[in-house]
């Protein structure tokens, strides 16, 4: 029987080794992994392995296979979503999509050139004496370029402000000056869009790397493009908690207060966490035993005591930690509506006690705007010694072995070895000091009193909620 | 266990768990595949369900394993039974059999089953939950992914038993922490959202049929209207909003009018810090109208 001419095209593509159904899901795959999607090998075989189940037909059927075996969280289940619908399109529509593609590249580089004639002729009619040197010693990288067409107005007026500006001077050398000055404000700006990409959500997959094959690209720009991801509740989980939009404040606050009731509900486990809780207790099995004539069948075990570590919380609210403000608030709220008998003090260039405000509840505007109105440490400087001086000599009773001292600050402070001198003498008063530092941990280095301080306490990276809610979990112990 | 993505899916719909085609499909793919279940998605909304579901389907036994802080081997797995074991000394003692106890007393027999070892040694198919796994601790986590890829566990005195049959896995989280990526790996994962209106008003619809088309589709409104709008601890979940239902029926209430919300809004609102938020965001008036229009407003302009 003659095969029909669809069965040959198939084992014409087929046997050519471009369109198979292994190749498509390669790219597939391949597109995921540079949109963040953290798909291994496994996970690709597993879904070759789905698709062999379902009718391959039926489109709903393929896409919840791979679906089911290629996505592991909410977020990546959304850009799965959008790569498929655009890689597992007609060919009318992929067709579409690469012309406009082409026109967008072809825009882009018109714009690029256009913005490099502009500066070069900016430069060449400043009419400096320096002028004609420094065109020729300016050699843009496409970076350079991309750069120049894409950063605000202003800054274009402020550099070509700067080279009419510029006298010539046969001691700087104003043409190598030049070249070099607009080469580093392109790539200061460079990066600094890269870091701040305009109108996307820091959630979404901006910055993907490209793949270099026109196909998959295409692809993986239309996803980034596209409209911002739907939020998990807890997508804000991993965000640094300065870039928190304002709209997404309440869900921070509802999350803090979840972690804090997280905590409030584990340091009053009865049992500690630690696989050793089912101690013996060899004098009450012993005295069992006497009723099995000797025989220790029932097995009596030590509960540990139900006992609530203190809680002493001392906040950074100084200018350094002004971008963490809403973070503070929001912890110092958070912990004291769910842990009874805290003890909350803020500082910066001394301490202030504000546990009072906390202890009606009430609603957060009202008891932070009270906090607020009457302290004066809000956006001082920082002195960390002075606010220990202060806590040493007004509320040394509250150091009891029993209890948690939390410091949240940047470390940032006046007076580094003697405020590491009085941390030594509080460490030896109390349980445990913990301090939760909203700088990230790779750039403790560059902050000397970091390595001073943690001498004396556990120190914690913590700029972000996942990292509260690490250290609420692994690092309270209950008592 | 062979049923096609339609008879899965009639088959859950039978047992009241109305769900979309796709949630189907990937079920159908971990039944298919012979892979754990990993469903996660915010509390309430149906994913213990899938495995009791599952169960009956199948009509195999449910074997559970709660998870929680602290859960260690020898609550999941097996324990020896002690005082058993303690109890056969005793009696051998007298008859000065000691030679031949020492294998006695390490036999299947006094083995204490937990559900795990329960499920890898069930005579038929079960169908094993394994529910808030991300409870645990990550070492018991890593020690449970080890059983579910081979489906077999080492007792140092009996050897290695190796599962009869592969038990059907489902496992839950609520997403409190991230789960380790080993896990996810040898799972088929489904996320599970909230539903939506027309699928809450289905899901009320099968379960409170007494409720009525009008009452259940301004039910599953308000309780949208309430999910979306407001910032809550605690989000109603699809129990909660069937139990509203049957509260509202058995008030004999038809319609929901900010009075009879404002009296019953204690069923899906379950402490006083979200009972609050609603007053303070939104206030029952508005979650009664949009309930009867289905616009944010009542509908105004």
């Amino acid at each position: 029987m003659k095969p029909d001419r669809v069965a040959q095209t198939v084992a014409a593509v087929e046997g050519e080794g471009l369109n198979t159904l292994d190749r498509s899901l390669v790219k597939f795959v391949h597109i995921l992994r540079h949109l963040g999607v953290r798909v291994s090998t496994a996970e690709a075989m597993d879904a070759f392995a789905a698709l062999a189940k379902v009718d391959i037909l039926d489109r709903l059927q393929v896409k919840g296979a791979l679906q089911a075996a290629l996505v592991k969280s909410y977020h990546d289940r959304q850009v799965f979503g959008r790569a498929f619908d655009l890689f597992f399109a007609p060919p009318e529509a992929k067709e579409e999509r690469s012309r406009l593609r082409r026109e967008r590249q072809a825009e882009k580089e018109r714009q690029e050139q256009e913005a490099e004639s502009r500066l070069l002729g900016e430069i060449k009619e400043s009419n400096r004496p320096w002028a004609k040197d420094a065109l020729e010693r300016l050699h843009l990288t496409a970076e350079q370029k991309e750069t120049l067409a894409r950063i605000p107005q202003q800054e274009r007026k402020r550099l070509a402000e700067l080279f009419s500006r510029m006298q010539g001077n046969p001691v700087n050398n104003p043409s190598e000056l030049i070249a070099r000055m607009i080469g580093r404000s392109l790539d200061y700006w460079y990066h600094r869009m890269l870091q701040e990409p305009e109108g996307q959500d820091s959630n979404q997959s901006s910055g993907a790397a490209p793949t270099g094959a026109d196909e998959l690209d295409q692809i993986i720009e239309a996803v980034s493009a596209g409209p911002a991801l739907e939020q998990e509740d807890d997508s804000i989980l991993h965000e640094d908690m300065k870039n928190i939009a304002d709209r997404d404040l309440p869900k921070m606050a509802v999350l803090i207060k979840k972690l804090s009731r997280r905590l409030a509900t584990r340091i009053s486990r009865r049992y500690h966490r630690s696989r050793k809780w089912e101690k013996l207790d060899v004098r009450r099995t012993v005295r069992r035993s006497i009723r099995y004539g000797g025989a220790m069948l029932d097995l009596r075990y030590k509960a540990r005591r139900v006992q609530k570590p203190r809680l002493i919380l001392i906040c950074d609210v100084s200018a350094s930690m002004a971008r963490y403000a809403a973070f503070v608030a929001q912890f110092i709220y958070g912990l004291s509506s769910v842990v009874r008998g805290i003890e909350s003090f803020v500082f910066a260039e001394d301490l202030e006690r504000v546990t009072p405000y906390f202890r009606h509840g009430g609603d957060f505007a009202a008891v932070m705007a009270g906090v607020m109105g009457e302290s004066r440490q809000w956006g001082q400087t920082t002195n960390l010694h002075a606010a220990l001086e202060t806590f040493l000599g007004s509320h040394r009773r509250l150091l009891q072995p029993d209890a948690f001292v939390i410091v949240v600050s940047d470390a940032k402070t006046l007076a580094a070895e003697d405020t590491a001198r009085d941390l030594a003498e509080i460490r030896r008063a109390v349980r445990e000091i913990i301090w939760l530092n909203t700088i990230p941990q790779k750039e403790w280095k560059d902050v000397p009193q970091a390595a001073v301080f943690r001498e004396h306490c556990r120190m914690f990276e913590c700029y972000t909620l996942a990292h509260l809610n690490r250290v609420l979990r692994g690092q309270m112990p209950g008592a | 266990m062979h049923l096609t993505i339609d008879e899965l899916h009639r088959a859950f719909e039978k047992e009241g768990y109305i769900c979309e085609r796709d949630l189907v499909i990937t079920v159908f793919l971990a039944l298919q595949l012979g892979k754990p279940l990993l469903v996660e998605g915010a509390p309430g909304v149906g994913k213990t369900e899938i495995a009791k579901v599952l169960g009956r389907v199948f009509a195999a036994d449910l074997i559970r394993l709660q998870c929680y802080e602290g859960l260690d081997e020898n609550k999941a797995l097996y324990e020896w039974n002690y005082q058993r074991q303690l109890l056969k000394i005793q009696l051998l003692k007298e008859t000065c059999a000691g030679e031949t106890a020492e294998s006695d007393l390490f036999s299947a027999e006094y083995l204490l089953e937990r559900p795990l070892l329960k499920a890898i040694r069930a005579e038929k198919q079960v169908v094993l939950l394994i529910d808030e796994v991300d409870k645990v601790d990550e070492e018991f986590e890593a020690f449970l992914f080890e059983v579910l890829s081979d489906f077999q566990v080492s007792i140092p005195e009996l050897g290695t038993l190796v599962a009869r049959h592969i038990p059907v896995v489902v496992l839950t989280s609520n997403g409190e922490r991230e789960l380790s990526d080993g896990l996810k790996r040898r799972c088929v994962y489904l996320y599970i959202d909230y539903p939506t209106v027309e699928k809450e008003m289905r899901i009320l619809q099968v379960k409170v049929p007494e409720a009525g088309d009008k009452l259940a589709r301004e039910i599953a409104r308000a309780v949208h209207f309430i999910r979306s709008s407001l910032e809550l601890r605690k989000k109603p979940a699809i129990s909660e909003t069937i139990d509203w239902a049957r509260a509202l029926v058995a008030l004999n209430a038809d319609a929901l009018g900010p009075e009879v919300i404002g009296r019953t809004v204690g069923m899906v609102l379950k402490n006083k810090e979200d009972l609050d938020a609603l007053e303070r965001q939104v206030g029952v008036k508005e979650v009664a109208d949009y309930a009867r229009s289905g616009l944010a407003g009542g509908g105004k302009a």
